[in-house]
């Protein structure tokens, strides 16, 4: 895929590029992670929907690094951008660092993601034009994977027993960890001046909580969500369980470095 | 997406009645309609435990690769099914109550002809 380059100030440049690599990273980890359930899912049926689920978020890793490596322009492509680097170089939510674990984790990260990733998604607006198409096809896809998981999440909640008890503890579990997907951005302003943001995230954020308590409110769930802490911590110092996904993404790919494959 | 074979439509075997969804996972059928204009047809059946997931799966296994425009689910157990099979086989020969033998071609011809009209197009 070749995307035309479109000018950008420096400043706009490298706040978008590290925007796009939060999205890419985040969208890469949950679906690799998610990726994991293909042949060990509950049923067959919701087997085949969590493995395709898991293959539209790495479609949209690829599209949103092959958008990054325009703006990076290094000489990186998608592969190099998403298989090349130290763990510690990943940009992704500390929500995606807690591993997939069981069922109900599964479903409680889901929701708490796709959730949060569509409120992401629409506060994105058409200041640079490459992404903003993007975004409009990704938006597609994403509607799905929200209507998906608040079926499941709410199945899970009406359910007796075990399995309410376990997704309503990995909902708490998870809780404190949910707005980091919203963190705002490094260079905020800068995305919100061009109008590649169109609102701060902090705004997106407390939109973003009074859906999910809407949602799980009838369900008798009360789940305390933080407002977005900022990037830096939100992003980076990450857990031992995304250092073994790493181990196992990458496996591949260091196994042979500089193959084609 | 089922071979619990005591329950399968396409062999015509019997359906039991189920009130209403119980949450437990049981067999929906899909149909699926490949291009707009064309009628529903019978694509398979998924396991489910309510209409609504049932439509999910539905779209993973019969239009994930944009096979389907429309899809339909209808839970096994709310089809109405002929228990006997008997009355579905005439006893005696009616074979004189079927069309074949007789050529139309000519004469709807020669109809569209005194009329000024042409054949229809088949649909696409």
């Amino acid at each position: 895929m070749t995307t035309a380059v479109i000018a950008l100030e420096p400043r706009v440049s490298a706040a978008l590029a590290e925007f796009l690599l939060s999205m890419a990273d985040d969208e890469f980890v949950i679906g690799f992670s998610d990726s994991e359930w293909t042949g060990i899912a509950p049923i067959l049926e919701e087997d085949v929907a969590m493995s395709s689920i898991a293959q539209d978020e790495l479609g949209h890793a690829r599209a949103l690094y092959e958008l990054l490596a325009t703006v990076l322009d290094d000489g990186r492509d998608a592969d190099a951008l998403a298989y090349d680097r130290e763990p510690e170089a990943y940009r992704h939510a500390r929500l995606l660092d807690h591993g997939r674990g069981d069922w109900a984790t599964t479903i409680a990260r889901r929701f708490l993601y796709d959730t949060a990733d569509a409120a992401r998604l629409a506060s994105i607006g058409e200041g640079w034009a490459p992404l903003a198409d993007l975004v409009a096809k990704i938006r597609r896809e994403e509607r799905y994977h929200v209507m998906h998981f608040t079926i499941w999440a709410d199945r899970l909640a009406r359910a007796d027993g075990d399995a309410r008890a376990r997704f309503v503890a990995a909902l708490e579990m998870l809780a404190p960890d949910a707005s980091t997907v919203l963190a705002p951005p490094e260079g905020e302003a800068a995305l919100l001046a061009v109008g590649i943001l169109t609102r701060p995230m902090a705004e997106v954020a407390a939109d973003w909580r009074t859906d999910v308590a809407r949602t799980l409110g009838p369900l008798g769930i009360q789940l305390a969500l933080e407002p977005a802490a900022n990037s830096g911590p939100a992003r980076t110092g990450h857990s031992d369980a995304f250092r073994w996904l790493w181990g196992e993404f990458t496996s591949v790919r260091r196994s042979e470095p500089g193959a084609t494959w | 997406m089922t071979d619990n074979g005591d329950r399968m439509i396409d062999e015509g075997g019997p359906v039991a009645p189920v009130a209403e969804a119980t949450g437990i996972l049981e067999p929906y059928e899909v149909f699926r309609q490949e291009k707009d204009g064309e009628p529903m047809r019978h694509g398979g059946n998924v396991m489910a435990p309510d209409a609504e997931l049932a439509l999910h799966y539905a779209r993973e296994m019969f239009s994930r690769r944009g096979e389907s425009v429309r899809l339909w689910v209808v839970r096994r157990a709310d089809i109405g099914v002929l228990d006997d099979l008997d009355l579905l086989q005439p006893p005696l020969d009616r074979s004189f109550k079927k069309p074949g033998g007789y050529l139309m071609r000519d004469k709807l011809a020669a109809a569209r002809g005194r009329a000024g009209t042409s054949k229809p197009k088949a649909r696409q």
